[in-house]
């Protein structure tokens, strides 16, 4: 094994400019700026059949019969399958992260006798083309018995809620985690203060501007399946499908070139993927399924709706001794192929130092599009809760609620840092963050101003914090196998040398926009030496690959780096080894590989060209005595442990007191994500985090009737998804503390803008409303709300 | 889906087709289509012009952007038989072969697209605002670019390179 604990140890030392840490254009620009990228509905293959999906209108309702006689009748319907044929044709879709202790609600690709939400599919058709199978939906005539629904996770657990799932659960209640440390009652007894509040997190969609897609080809002489979907994860989904479909994963190869965006909506197999490989199999020619967007508002995994009840104790001294968190998670009527988001749990305390703490994790049943992963993953939600709290907690105390922030964050010096419940913070210096976003927004002049209206707009300022944390990758297979997850935590990848000089790296990660395919190049040209020209990054080929995890949790660079550089080493060590035979040099270390040559560190008149050492190797003509012929490696890695961004978010806000209106003037953030690779790149990434952040704090929602449980604006017209005009100006900034738990030190980045944007909106209008006493309590943010708080605060004093 | 559309489906007759003759980045094409076959749908699929991507069918996330007689549109909300007669362009246009154009070079150099999904759609937004030559501010060119959805990148940098690339075909033309 490779000593993966500093970067210097295996780096090739004598290159000066290093490409690892630079702006390097992107590997996946060209293709894409010419629109030669390849997303899945791009593939057309000869003699396609399209599939169409016919989805329950109704948020809960019994299928009493369904008649497709008049269907099949039209010109180019293929095939129809009901749920009846589903069920005798393949398995239950599983679940990838199953929330731990919650029994299975087994499902199928089509609704049984009963479909649980508005969207769930109930019918497909393949025909021979899209606008064919669409006619042939409006000629299936479904009996349904509307049932009574439940929208609200609430209500859904009060007593005589129509339970969901009779045959599963006596309630709605799918399980409940609590864990927790220490003893929180006794210490709220003892606390001189204790806030509490509700906060209910607003249910939003990712929306990736590229539609799932999915195209199954069965080859049936050869009993193989292809399948081209648009997923973060190649691997699991062949494992799925070929669970479901109880054929052999050897027989299946899922191809997933380039994807427009995931943001964990595109993990785990859906429906329709099953559907169109069994179509597919069934007529034996390739069968293509698209979704559209109505469907994708309807069908695709939403995120993040919960409520929290969230509480801390402290001393009078801003001390705190208790924080305890009972949040319940909307899981929609069915469990998402990924499940339900856990990550509130983990870091429920943020960045504090807390000795007492509990939290109650409930995953609740209603009729609503299932929620699975999206982009922080429960971090977001927890997040909104303890940070609107930490500023409520100020105001009762009296206290700056900068100052009360940094003298509860765990100091630099107490690292690893072990949470309530049982999460190991690496590293970081969490204060300095904060001190430096203070000072970037004028806190010390504004909190001397006082709250009064501000000339001569009459408007009131305010300012606002949110300090997070990030967990970023996961804690080795065994924190996954504690849970129940059916995936590792590791990356692989396979280095193959080519006669011209280039390198192929095969990796199972898809390239969904973050850049995999050029920071592994990167890295590979570090720890190799060659050009970064030279790399060639293939992604997302199960067919390809070495078996691996996948694009999520903002762990692909984490894990991937080990087995970048483990490979690399391995493959270096040959390289000099053949080079030095060539070069009659005794020893393979007094050479070095710089760009497309080998070369004496000293004498640098001995020197090799790249390519004749690969070829060489590849032709297995002329090696040293005992070397193999072939020149390529395959290693595999897995962190140790979870590696912690952290950072300080920061909002200035004005807003006019009468009618709630408010505008976000800045917007800054101090982030942490450890070593840079990239640093453009990350900034991209900070910023894509951001706007989606911004999204759901003053816009996004998925609003649910509560009469008819029907979604009210599942449109791309009615949704608000912000355009380049929505945006208020961000700043950011930076610090770089090297996590001493991975490999370069770096921490994952791909989540992290998304977390804190609620909180430091909220803070910020409820700190310029200070004098009316407003307290936000639920997402999105809307000159409505900020309106009606500040109307019942009056109403209230 | 019209009531036509039904009735001749419940009647079983195959879809009805036009013939439509256009020039799509410079080349003259004529094609028999299905009457109700979008622009989009058109160039995707029959001329296989991928480029030009699909978001939400309802003209409101941008992704189909094209430029027909110059102009941007949406060709979702087109119908491929009302290209007749008309010119197209995709993004296929931009660099047909060698090194990218000046306006791709910025997206790139500026890191102003991740998937790259919506990038045609700002490429084709951008390339009709340089093309009528007016002076904008940057709230202005942010105006412009809101008819195109993108969820990866805060639109920054896209705004950057659109501002760079019109600033300098404006500088070009002094």
């Amino acid at each position: 094994m490779t000593d993966l604990s500093t970067r210097e140890a295996a780096r090739p030392t004598e290159r000066e400019r290093t490409v690892l840490g630079s702006n390097v254009p992107r590997k996946e620009d060209d293709r894409l700026l010419r629109g030669a990228g390849q997303f899945t509905d791009d593939v057309d293959p000869a003699h396609a059949a399209e599939m169409a999906v016919g989805r329950c209108p109704y948020p809960h309702a019994r299928i009493a019969g369904i008649d497709t006689s008049a269907a099949l009748a039209l010109d180019g319907v293929l095939e129809i399958y009901t749920g009846a044929q589903i069920a005798a044709r393949s398995g239950p879709i599983s679940i990838l992260r199953p929330v731990p202790g919650a029994p299975p609600i087994p499902h199928f690709a089509l609704a049984q006798d009963t479909a649980t939400y508005e969207g769930q599919p109930v019918v497909s058709v393949a025909a021979t083309s899209r606008r064919v199978a669409e006619d042939a939906l409006e000629l299936i005539d479904i009996d349904y018995e509307p049932l009574p629904h439940v929208s609200d996770v609430i209500s859904a657990m009060a007593p005589g809620a129509p339970v969901i799932h009779p045959r599963t659960l006596d309630s709605n209640l799918l399980v409940s985690n609590p864990q927790g440390r220490g003893d929180v009652a006794a210490r709220v007894k003892e606390a001189d203060v204790v806030v509490e509040g509700r906060f209910r997190v607003n249910r939003v969609t990712g929306l990736p501007m590229e539609p799932r897609a999915v195209l199954a080809e069965w080859r049936a002489g050869a009993g193989a399946l292809t399948v081209h979907t648009s997923t973060q994860s190649p691997h699991l989904i062949r494992t799925q499908l070929a669970e479901s479909l109880r054929i052999d994963e050897a027989d299946i190869r899922v191809v997933t070139l380039d994807v427009g965006g995931g943001f964990g909506l595109k993990l785990g197999i859906y429906p329709e993927d099953l559907l169109a490989c069994l179509h597919a199999i069934s007529l034996r020619r390739p069968v293509k399924f698209t979704e559209d967007r109505n469907e994708h508002f309807r069908s695709t995994t939403h995120g993040r709706e919960s409520v929290h009840d969230y509480q801390i104790a402290a001393r009078a001294d801003g001390r705190i001794l208790a924080m305890s968190d009972i949040y319940t998670n909307d899981l929609g009527g069915l469990n998402s192929p990924f499940g339900s988001s856990q990550l509130s749990t983990v870091v429920f305390n943020g960045p504090y130092k807390v000795d007492d703490g509990f939290v109650e994790r409930r995953i609740v049943v209603t009729n609503k599009t299932p929620i699975g992963a999206y982009r922080g993953y429960g971090q977001p939600e927890v997040n909104f809760a303890y940070e609107r709290m930490m500023d409520q907690l100020a105001r009762r105390l009296g206290a700056d609620p900068v100052e009360l922030r940094a003298l509860n964050m765990v100091p630099p010096d107490e690292f690893p840092y072990v949470n309530a419940v049982g999460a190991i913070y690496d590293s970081g210096d969490y204060e300095r963050c904060l001190r430096m976003a203070a000072e970037a927004v004028g806190w010390a002049a504004h909190r001397g101003q006082g709250h009064q209206p501000r000339l001569p707009d009459g408007r009131y300022a305010g300012i606002g914090f949110s300090c997070y944390v990030e967990r970023t990758g996961y804690a080795s297979s065994k924190f996954l196998a504690a849970r129940g997850s059916r995936f590792g935590a590791h990356e692989s990848v396979t280095i193959r040398a080519n006669r011209s000089g280039s390198l192929d790296v095969y990796t199972g990660v898809s390239s969904i926009g973050q850049g995999s395919e050029t920071v592994f190049a990167q890295m590979c040209a570090e720890f190799f030496g060659c050009d970064y020209d030279r790399v060639r990054v293939h992604t997302g080929d199960t067919g390809a690959s070495p078996i691996n995890t996948g694009s999520f949790a903002s762990r692909t660079v984490i894990a991937a780096a080990g087995a970048l550089l483990d490979a690399c080493v391995r493959l270096r060590g040959k390289t000099l080894r053949i080079a030095a035979y060539m070069l009659d040099v005794p020893d393979p270390e007094s050479l070095s590989i710089v760009g497309q040559a080998v070369q004496h560190r000293e004498d640098l008149t001995l020197m090799v060209p790249l390519p004749a050492v690969f070829e060489r190797a590849i032709l297995g003509q002329g090696l040293p005595e005992g070397e193999l012929p072939g020149l390529d490696e395959t290693a595999y890695f897995e962190p140790r442990e979870a590696a912690y961004s952290f950072g300080t978010a920061a909002a200035v806000v004005s807003v006019d007191a009468e009618s709630g209106e408010f505008d976000v003037e800045r917007f800054l953030m101090v982030h942490d994500c450890g070593t840079p690779l990239n640093p453009k790149l990350i900034e991209g990434q900070v910023r894509g985090g951001l706007a989606q952040g911004l999204g759901q704090a003053l816009g996004e929602e998925l609003v649910y009737d509560p009469e008819s449980g029907q979604l009210v604006n599942g449109t791309m017209m009615d949704y608000f998804a912000p355009t380049a005009c929505d945006l208020p100006p961000v700043e950011l900034l930076h610090t770089a503390v090297p996590s001493p738990v991975t490999p370069l030190g770096v921490r994952g980045a791909g989540e992290v803008g998304c977390i804190p944007v609620a909180a430091a909106i909220a803070n910020a209008i409820c700190d310029a409303l200070a004098p009316f006493g407003v307290e936000l309590d639920r997402l999105p943010i809307t000159p409505e709300r900020v309106w009606r708080a500040l109307r019942d605060s009056q109403a209230s004093a | 889906m019209t009531s036509i559309d039904s009735d001749m489906a419940r009647l079983g007759l195959p879809e009805p087709n036009v013939v439509v003759s256009t020039e799509v980045n410079g080349s003259p094409v004529t094609e028999q289509v299905p009457a109700r076959l979008s622009a989009a749908d058109f160039v995707r699929h029959r001329l296989g012009l991928t480029g030009t991507h699909v978001g939400c069918e309802q003209g409101v996330c941008g992704m189909c952007t094209i430029l027909v007689d110059g102009q941007a549109i949406k060709s979702c909300l087109m119908l491929a038989a009302q290209l007749e007669g008309r010119q197209v362009q995709t993004v296929e246009s931009l660099a047909p072969e060698g090194p990218l154009s000046p306006l791709q070079e910025r997206f790139r150099d500026e890191h102003a697209l991740q998937c790259g999904f919506c990038t045609p759609a700002f490429l084709m937004t951008a390339t009709a605002l340089a093309a009528d030559g007016r002076a904008r501010t940057r709230e202005q060119i942010r105006e412009e670019l809101a008819g195109v959805l993108c969820r990866c990148t805060g639109y920054e940098f896209i705004v950057n390179a659109v501002q760079a690339h019109l600033a300098a075909g404006r500088a070009a033309d002094d």
